[in-house]
């Protein structure tokens, strides 16, 4: 099917197979559409359908809450062409030098708890995929409908073969339900790489990491690639970690480890919401510190002294995310310099 | 011309936002430090509420939801936005903020009775 794209920034023209979405059609042909989640719940990727058929895939999807589908408006991540169609995109279309995303069959692999409700799992990819660190894929089952947002944890400077991602589950969450009820040897449709929230050493900024929960996970990514390039000789760099209790603590040795190799430039602040007091640093692992309070809270009374030439990035719950731009920008960090990812 | 007291310049404090129903229209109160801008409620990019998402610092409004953000002082638009904010007449008297406010300002989401479509690319 033919897809005809009228933008801000004139016209694009691609093509979609049967059962694919526009967006990823139109990302897998280089047309950089505008997105965030690719998932149906940010809204971004909205546009206004001016001719042909279409299925919605999700049509209680929060993105489209304000959304007028008797004028043809849908969310590019959510739709499936039925004929050729035309769409106006009430954005512009840039060029984009990011990795291309396509799409992978993988097999999942490794399937492990590290608390009581987060787990790591590994996928093998039919073929290796080359990605920037901070960004995600779409996993897809045969057994849910819709695709689901995960970050990549590993980092590998050539293209990697094999996925390392981390869930915190979700209660009564399709995707954490059906991880966590163990499925080692399962197949999954993996789409990817996406995600503009990316590190890139020649940006020569110092970077600050404000994370909830498993937005740990594009962290972990990031840190590894700066400390393969021994980013943190010449930069600093701060990590907010937070998570409820220090039962709920998952990745500290890689973290430790992270700080070993950085000639002193990182800190690590592992933020406990639901403790009432704690050390000043971790029993086992005395190279990161600790502190009690939500983590936007503990990143804003230490932030100050960090933002001028730094790039921030932010992942985790989505009110979480927002306290920590707020935080941010109230201590003068540019809009342009913080990248981030609402995990909603 | 019908200027009316929105509230006190001190009811809303730097770098902050306040939402005020005046006859019937809300706006929202912007202090960014240097001085007030009156503006409707809504973000333009996709309606959120600015009273909620939107953050002030440096002179910049900025709301959360996608980071579209405004020169306060300028109107002008940086980073990645692609709509201008729509700003009421205001000015600070004795203390009081008043707005001229003739008509709601309001953009254009909805497009009652408008037979073509273009409301969209506004
Ligand atoms: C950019 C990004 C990166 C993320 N990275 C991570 C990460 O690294 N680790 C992590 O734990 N979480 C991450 N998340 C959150 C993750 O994508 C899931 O939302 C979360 O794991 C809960 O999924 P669930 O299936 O258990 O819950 P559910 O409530 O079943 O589903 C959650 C999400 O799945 C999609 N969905 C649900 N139902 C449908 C449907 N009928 N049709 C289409 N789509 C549907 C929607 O996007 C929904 O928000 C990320 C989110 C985003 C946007
Ligand atoms: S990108 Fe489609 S709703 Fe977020
Ligand atoms: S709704 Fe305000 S920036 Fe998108």
């Amino acid at each position: 099917m033919k897809i005809a794209i009228q933008s801000n920034s004139g016209e694009h023209r691609f093509d979609c197979r049967e059962r694919e979405t526009i967006l990823h059609a139109g990302l897998r042909q280089g047309v950089n559409l505008p997105y965030e989640c690719a998932t149906g719940t940010c809204g971004t990727c909205r546009a206004r359908v001016m001719s042909g058929e279409y299925e919605t895939v999700w049509k209680e999807a929060p993105g489209a809450k304000r959304l007028k589908p008797e004028k043809g408006d849908i969310l590019m991540c959510q739709t499936h062409p039925r004929s050729d169609c035309s769409l106006r995109v009430p954005s512009q279309i840039a060029a984009s030098n990011q990795p291309r995303p396509a799409p992978r069959r993988g097999i999942l692999r490794d399937v492990k708890k590290l608390t009581d409700d987060v787990a790591h799992f590994n996928i093998d990819l039919s073929e290796p995929m080359s990605f920037e660190a901070g960004q995600f894929v779409v996993v897809g089952t045969r057994d849910l409908t819709g695709g689901r947002a995960y970050s990549m944890v590993n980092f590998d400077p050539s293209s990697a073969a094999c996925l390392d991602l981390v869930l915190k589950r979700k209660p009564g969450g399709g995707f954490s339900d059906w991880l966590f009820a163990g499925r080692n040897g399962e197949e999954v449709e993996v789409f990817g790489p996406l995600g503009r929230a990316v590190f890139r050493p020649s940006e020569g900024k110092d970077i600050i990491c404000i994370a909830g929960g498993s937005g740990i996970a594009g962290m972990m990514s990031i840190l590894a690639h700066a400390v393969q390039v021994d980013y943190f000789r010449d930069h600093k760099g701060a990590v907010f970690f937070g998570v409820r209790t220090l039962k709920d603590t998952f990745y500290l040795d890689e973290l430790s480890k992270f700080v070993q190799s950085s000639h002193g430039n990182l800190e690590v602040v592992v933020a406990l919401s639901h403790e009432s007091s704690c050390a000043d640093c971790h029993e086992k692992y005395p190279a990161l510190k600790l502190a009690t309070g939500m983590v936007h809270e503990v990143a804003a009374k230490n932030i100050a002294d960090r933002c001028e030439n730094a790039i921030a990035y932010v992942a985790g719950p989505p009110p979480m995310v927002d306290g920590a731009l707020r935080a941010l920008m109230m201590n003068g960090l540019p809009v342009g310099s913080i990248r981030y990812d609402k995990f909603s | 011309m019908s200027w009316t007291k929105i509230c006190d310049a001190s009811d809303v404090s730097a770098n902050s936002v306040k939402k005020v129903d005046v006859n019937g229209i809300s706006v929202l109160v912007v202090n960014y430090g240097s001085g007030f801008r009156v503006i409707p409620p809504l973000c333009p990019h996709m309606e959120e509420p600015l009273e909620e998402s939107g953050i002030v610092a440096r002179c910049t409004l900025t709301c959360s939801k996608h980071l579209w953000c405004w020169n306060m002082q300028t109107l002008e638009m940086q980073g990645e936005t692609e709509k201008p904010l729509k700003v009421y007449e205001s000015k600070e008297e004795n203390g009081a903020i008043l707005a001229n406010i003739e008509n709601e300002l309001t953009y254009e989401f909805e497009d009652e009775g408008g037979a073509d479509d273009d409301d969209f690319f506004k």
